[in-house]
């Protein structure tokens, strides 16, 4: 078991929810169809009852039947199966689940994945092309180093785009202020900042 | 996590029809069955530790009216749509140049990811960071009324030194409201009862005997907007936070600071102080002594003298009432300074 | 070259990127939380809110009634397992389900399991535990704690160290400080939360949990399941930041295996950050007496270590740092001497570099004083104690490159242009303090095994069960193997984090690199030796020549004369597709049972002050630039230099990495890290990331490692000294001293804070 096998593209079995054979059944990338409706206001409904919600994750459309109490972060690496995303204090309090959603970066441990329906999510699995070109930004970490045992690095390229893209990485004092809402306990941030700056650089002539 | 049922209301008036169906009009909002949930950085943080037990949520994200989400500015100041992100207020050029003060409060507040999450109505109402409030272990008169305060004479460092209560001495960490509470800011509120006016210094409730009521908010009253009154020599503030390490933390001290200046001399001072008390705080009698007097160092510190001079401290946060003095002096000096 | 990739120097390995970093920026590098599981059921820990007294009741009939439970492990489930041990793989001999006494706040009370996370969570908080509560003894100063001499409590700290008479020298020493330190209790914190995933298939166990010793834990879980070692396996093939945490295996490995088995299911549990404090390890708190005799010029004559270290009560944790700073200078005479001190706490551990830390943290605080009484500059003050033998068994060092280190460094810092005059520098309203200590960590290997195998087309798979924490072991595995096998890097696969794969030992002590290098050479220069022997066969273009006249380079055997021999030819010869090496390696000093121990779990550690023919150590100087704000105190480090010398680098990237990310954790407890005890109730209070405070991105400016060539043979046949612990050690000492000279206040109780410069 050292590597996921492929995730089946079954359609959604709601039961699959409350039997609990969430992990590995639940990912469903509706391929071709369109992102349903988001769900609407449901006063007559009780709290135990599944929400669907349906999102696009990586420009694939899902939908996703949730415990509303699933957070967004639950929800991709639970029931996407798209593990990229990691949780390191699920409080909003270290960065490591950041994501974009409709290209601002956030943190999805904060967000209920209910509260995300119709918007666009991205995580690190999105960023290659399909050819396996790294996007400017992850190339950048390989070569500055910036990262070791691994863990945070998803959310620190995430958060590193979101950071280039709100126009926040103008000086190396600015990336320092702007990057500090994720935490690297290995504490590569010099190597962070000279990632950052090189891929800023590079996208910025592209 | 208690479980909830999920709304997502389209108008303000559906919102707080549905928050009024599912609660009391004498319940607390943060005791509230159903409550609103916004940018999420608060409440879901709460929730899943156990400290908010709604059984309702109320998203108003998707809330049509366009004004929530707009800064509009005029020549009566700037109004902020109250789903307005943190984020976006702070990088918008306007508030940069008419209110640094505002700017710098955002900017120096959580981080670039909750910024882009939480709504400035949310972040006005977010609630304390006390170690003992947040773990439902320990007893907590805020959490639990009645129950105790395990701070008092627990670990408080990071507790507060004003507006403390024999019942609760956690502290208001937010930014924001402190330059706006300097500013004399005003919320637009609605709810069942019809739709009101706020003055900022008027919507947090110190703790007393009932620090479990945080707000003057009913539990179906919905912020709409914050509106900032113009003030044209606002350009001279600032505001200055003072932490353990250099992003990312909340404050031990922090300070709000509009100046209106004739040479050196003061004609208006406005000062709030954060990280040292249990509500957004205007330090009125600062700005009294410094009214037509020449501002130097003499005189900022006799100011922070009158700021702090029914502080209280316990064991372990007596060093935040020289700290937040100092502060005070630091942030008028540069203020003064500024070059506008 | 870029500031990430340092030009190698003599005995240096080239900056290759790490072997997986394109899994690492793609979120295909799988830590063990990550691997999907079909039918996995979720676990949620409930614990205890109170650190001593009894557990009367348990109320859990609100949680059994939230829809999706399926089970709730608790007292009576685990009776018929065995208590967990506290020693090297076993974090603490406390079994929390075996009875239902409270040894520490946040004991596992009970494990919930249910279809969801969240069903899991909501159920967890719902448990309510009735208690007999007893008054609780939280740290050093409270009532009711016990204390008892460390010497010989623990394998690793047999006894305290002295030479020659320390009172005599110091009563007769004209300069002397008499100082007291302290440091606080620290929590590992790394990113990734602990998490143990169970699942068995028949009556063998799989267990994904993030290890940095998966062969001792299979024993240990083994042992306390009461099953054979071969049926259980730990898979751990990615783990997100260690330091130390995931060392001993914690009470909840077995609990979450227990759950699987009795629902039939595989149980994922993953710890949340605030319980992680109490179901984990975590730094002791220290206090140290430190006493220095020195004459007017500058020789010290009498050095007196003394250290207290809180520890829990049934396991006698051992910090011990005397070995180390009893060896550090040319002191004359030296006296030390350790104590415990028990409290109603949960078991300390290791934290990185775990008795360097405080006890250099403490020396070196102490050496600048002596310095400042002194009237001396502290860099001279080190360089005229330097010693040529160590002061306790008067053995040489292996190598010791420590003026070096100090030149260096203070060259690139600009040491030479600082003021010495306390206050004399200063930035506007910043205040601009300089300060400098030393950083020593003992080198030390354990026997490991590897597996290597060269197929015809040029791959090369290396298989060890060691641990890819960070450190970049994976890529320096590899980086041995392309060497030996003259094969590229891009041609090397490494399989590690797998206790079914080769054993080694456990990731700590900055063992790895040297250990697992060395296992990884002793194979593939076998693998050669079967290469060499085939292509200088009769007939070959090689006949004749000797081995120490061959390499492998580019898929060829070369000889010294500049005839060749294509591997893929000498594999025909051989009429084989691969060769397959399995390699033991043990240090010199091992003794006879060292492999054996190493397949059980018990690997023997050599090196540091232990070897008979000489002391091994690696060094290093750190100079850092504090500024303090003259109005509001806070302190910053916008500046830091380090050199260290650690024998063979095997590749400067990760070296280097390794050493900053030590630097910034040293400014971290120098300015930030600490666990606040209430010593009303023994808790914990601030359990999480937004209270524990680390360094984030904003604290680090201005940071230059520099790596000081060194040869050491002696160390083991890799030449590699360690450098994961190197980093931090002395780190806190030097913004100590750097916080003295911009204010004059010696602070000697870290963290530093604003508190307490601003009264």
């Amino acid at each position: 078991m050292s590597q996921p096998s492929a995730l089946p593209a079954t359609d959604l079995n709601r039961r699959s929810f409350m039997t609990g054979t969430v992990s590995a059944v639940a990912a469903v990338p509706l391929l071709g169809s369109p992102a349903k409706a988001e769900t609407a206001g449901r006063s007559d409904t009780g709290p135990r009852e599944p929400a669907v919600t349906s999102l696009r994750i990586n420009k694939q459309p899902y939908e996703l039947s949730l415990d509303p109490r699933t957070s967004l972060l639950d929800a991709l690496r639970d029931h996407a199966g798209l593990t990229g995303t990691k949780k390191g204090c699920d409080h909003g309090q270290c960065g490591a689940c950041t994501v974009l959603v409709d290209g601002k970066r956030v943190l999805s441990c904060l967000s209920f994945a209910v509260m995300n329906g119709g918007k666009e999510v991205t995580t690190i699995e999105g960023l290659s092309s399909t050819d396996g070109v790294l996007h400017p930004m992850q190339q950048a970490f390989v070569d500055h180093d910036a990262f070791q045992c691994g863990y945070c690095t998803p959310g620190q390229i995430m958060s590193a785009i979101g950071c280039v893209n709100e126009g926040h990485a103008g000086s190396e004092d600015d990336i320092r202020e702007f990057m500090s809402g994720n935490i690297c306990r290995c504490a590569a941030y010099p190597n962070i900042v000279a990632a950052i700056i090189q891929a800023r650089d590079e996208t910025k002539g592209a | 996590m208690r479980p909830f049922v999920y709304e997502q209301p389209t108008n303000i008036s559906a919102a707080v029809a549905l928050a009024s169906r599912f609660t009391n009009s004498d319940d607390a909002p943060t005791r509230a069955n159903a409550q609103f949930i916004a940018g999420a950085t608060n409440l879901a943080d709460y929730m899943k530790l156990g400290v908010a037990q709604p059984d309702r949520l109320v998203d108003l994200n998707r809330l049509a009216e366009p004004a929530l989400r707009q800064i509009r500015i005029t020549d009566d100041g700037i109004r902020f749509g109250a789903l307005v992100r943190m984020g976006e207020a702070a990088d918008n050029s306007e508030v940069k140049r008419r209110y640094p003060v505002v700017a710098g409060s955002l900017k120096l507040a959580a981080s670039g990811q909750i910024r882009n999450m939480a709504s400035l109505a949310g972040n006005v109402l977010q609630r304390t960071r006390c170690e003992y409030f947040r773990e439902t272990s320990w007893p907590c008169n805020k959490r639990v009324p009645g129950s105790g305060c395990a701070a008092m004479e627990g670990f408080n460092r990071q507790h507060a030194v004003l507006g403390a209560s024999d019942a609760c001495i956690a502290t208001y960490h937010g930014d924001f409201a402190q330059a706006l509470i300097a500013l004399d800011a005003v919320v637009h509120a609605e709810g069942s009862r019809g739709a009101r006016k706020i003055p900022f210094a008027k919507l947090h409730r110190r703790p007393g005997d009932t620090p479990h009521i945080e707000t003057d908010l009913a539990a179906d009253e919905i912020i709409t907007a914050i509106e900032v009154p113009a003030i044209p020599w606002a350009r001279r503030s600032l505001y200055l936070k003072i932490r353990d390490r250099e992003s990312y933390a909340f404050a031990l001290a922090s300070a709000a600071v509009a100046l209106d200046l004739d040479g050196d001399k003061v004609r208006e001072a406005r000062i709030a102080l954060g990280g040292v008390a249990t509500v957004p705080w205007r330090a009125r009698t600062a700005e009294q002594a410094l009214q037509d007097k020449a501002l130097d160092e003499a005189s900022a510190k006799a100011a922070a003298e009158a700021a702090f001079a029914d502080a209280e401290p316990r064991r372990d946060n007596a060093f935040k009432i020289e700290l937040g003095k100092r502060t005070l002096v630091r942030a008028l000096l540069e203020t003064r300074d500024m070059k506008v | 070259m870029d500031a990430a990739a340092p030009k190698p120097k003599e005995n240096m390995g080239e900056p290759l990127p790490r072997i997986d970093a394109r899994l690492k920026v793609t979120g295909q590098a799988h830590y063990p939380a990550d691997l999907p599981t079909a039918n996995i059921a979720y676990g949620a820990l409930a614990t205890s809110s109170i650190a001593k007294g009894r557990v009367t009741k348990l109320h859990l009939d609100d949680a059994r009634a939230v829809p999706g439970l399926l089970d709730i492990v608790t007292y009576g489930d685990m009776d018929k397992f065995e208590r967990p041990k506290f020693g090297n793989t076993g974090a603490t001999s406390i079994g929390p389900l075996h009875d239902r006494t409270i040894f520490h706040d946040g004991q596992i009370i009970a494990l919930a399991v249910a279809e969801t996370f969240e069903a899991a969570e909501e159920a967890a908080q719902l448990i309510r535990a009735d208690y007999e509560e007893e008054k609780p003894t939280a740290s050093f100063d409270s009532p009711g704690t016990k204390t008892i001499p460390a010497a010989g409590k623990s394998p690793l700290f047999k006894e305290d160290v002295k030479a020659g008479d320390f009172e005599a020298a110091y009563a007769a020493a004209p300069v002397k400080i008499d100082q007291r330190y302290s440091t606080p209790t620290q929590h590992h914190n790394p990113i990734e939360l602990f998490s143990t995933t169970a699942m068995w298939e028949g009556d063998r166990l799989i267990v994904h949990e993030p290890s940095q010793n998966v062969t001792g834990w299979k024993v240990e879980l083994a042992r306390q399941l009461k099953i054979d070692p071969a049926r259980v396996r730990i898979v751990s093939p990615y783990i997100g930041g260690a330091f130390g945490s995931k060392g001993p295996m914690t009470t909840r490995t077995a609990i979450v295996a227990v759950a699987a088995k009795r629902l039939g299911r595989p149980v994922r549990c993953v710890t949340s950050r605030m319980q992680a404090f109490g179901t984990q390890t975590y730094r002791a708190e220290t206090r140290h007496r430190i006493r220095i005799g020195a004459g007017k010029d500058g020789r010290i004559t009498a050095f007196a270590h003394e250290g207290w270290e809180v520890t829990s009560r049934p396991d006698a944790y051992v910090v011990g740092g005397t070995s180390a700073t009893g060896r550090m200078y040319d002191y004359g005479s030296v006296l030390t001497h350790v104590s415990l001190v028990q409290a109603d706490r949960n078991t300390p551990g290791y934290m990185r570099s775990p008795p360097e830390t405080p006890y250099v943290y403490a020396l070196e605080n102490a050496m600048d004083e002596m310095a400042v009484a002194l009237g001396m500059d502290p860099v001279e003050f080190r360089r005229i104690n330097e010693p040529k033998t160590e002061p306790i068994g008067k053995k040489p060092f292996s190598s010791r490159s420590l003026i070096q280190c100090y030149e260096q460094a203070a060259d690139a810092f600009g040491w030479a242009k600082r003021d010495p005059k306390v206050g004399a520098m200063r930035d506007g309203d910043w205040l601009i303090g300089m300060g400098c200590a030393t950083a020593i960590y003992p080198t030390a290997a354990a026997p490991c095994a590897a597996r290597v195998r060269l197929t015809v087309d040029g791959g090369v798979r290396v298989q060890c069960s060691s641990h890819e924490i960070g450190t970049g072991v994976r890529t320096v595995a590899a980086q041995m193997a392309a060497e030996r096998l003259g094969a590229g890097i891009d041609k090397v696969e490494v399989e590690m984090g797998d206790s079914s794969l080769p054993p080694a030992p456990v990731s700590g002590g900055s063992i790895s690199t040297a250990s697992v290098c060395s296992a990884v050479l002793k194979a593939c220069d076998a693998i050669r030796t079967k290469l060499f022997a085939a292509a200088t066969g009769e007939g070959s273009s090689l006949a004749g020549s000797h081995n120490e006249e061959l390499d492998v380079r580019g898929g060829k055997i070369v000889a010294k004369s500049g005839a060749s021999a294509k591997v893929e030819d000498v594999f025909k010869t051989m009429q084989v597709g691969a060769i397959e090496e399995y390699a033991e390696f043990a240090p010199k000093s091992a003794t006879p049972q060292a492999l054996k121990k190493l397949y059980a779990g018990q690997p023997e550690f050599h090196g540091g002050e232990s070897d008979e023919e000489s002391v091994k150590y690696a060094f290093g100087a750190e100079f850092v630039e504090v500024r303090v704000n003259s109005y509001t105190k806070e302190i910053r480090v916008p500046r830091i230099v380090g050199a260290f010398a650690a024998g063979r680098i095997m590749n400067t990237r990760t070296a280097r990495s390794q050493l900053m990310g030590g630097m910034i954790w040293g400014i971290g407890q120098a300015l930030h890290e600490a666990t606040e005890v209430d010593r009303r109730y023994a808790r914990y209070v601030n359990r999480d990331l937004q209270d524990y405070l680390v360094p984030v991105n904003a604290d680090i400016k201005d940071l230059q490692v520099i790596l000081v060539p060194e040869v050491d043979h002696a160390v083991n046949p890799a030449g590699v000294k360690g450098l994961g612990e190197l980093g931090n050690v002395g780190t806190a000492a030097a913004v100590a001293s750097a916080v003295y000279h911009a204010t004059g206040k010696r602070i000697r109780d870290l963290p530093i804070r604003i508190e307490q410069l601003i009264t």
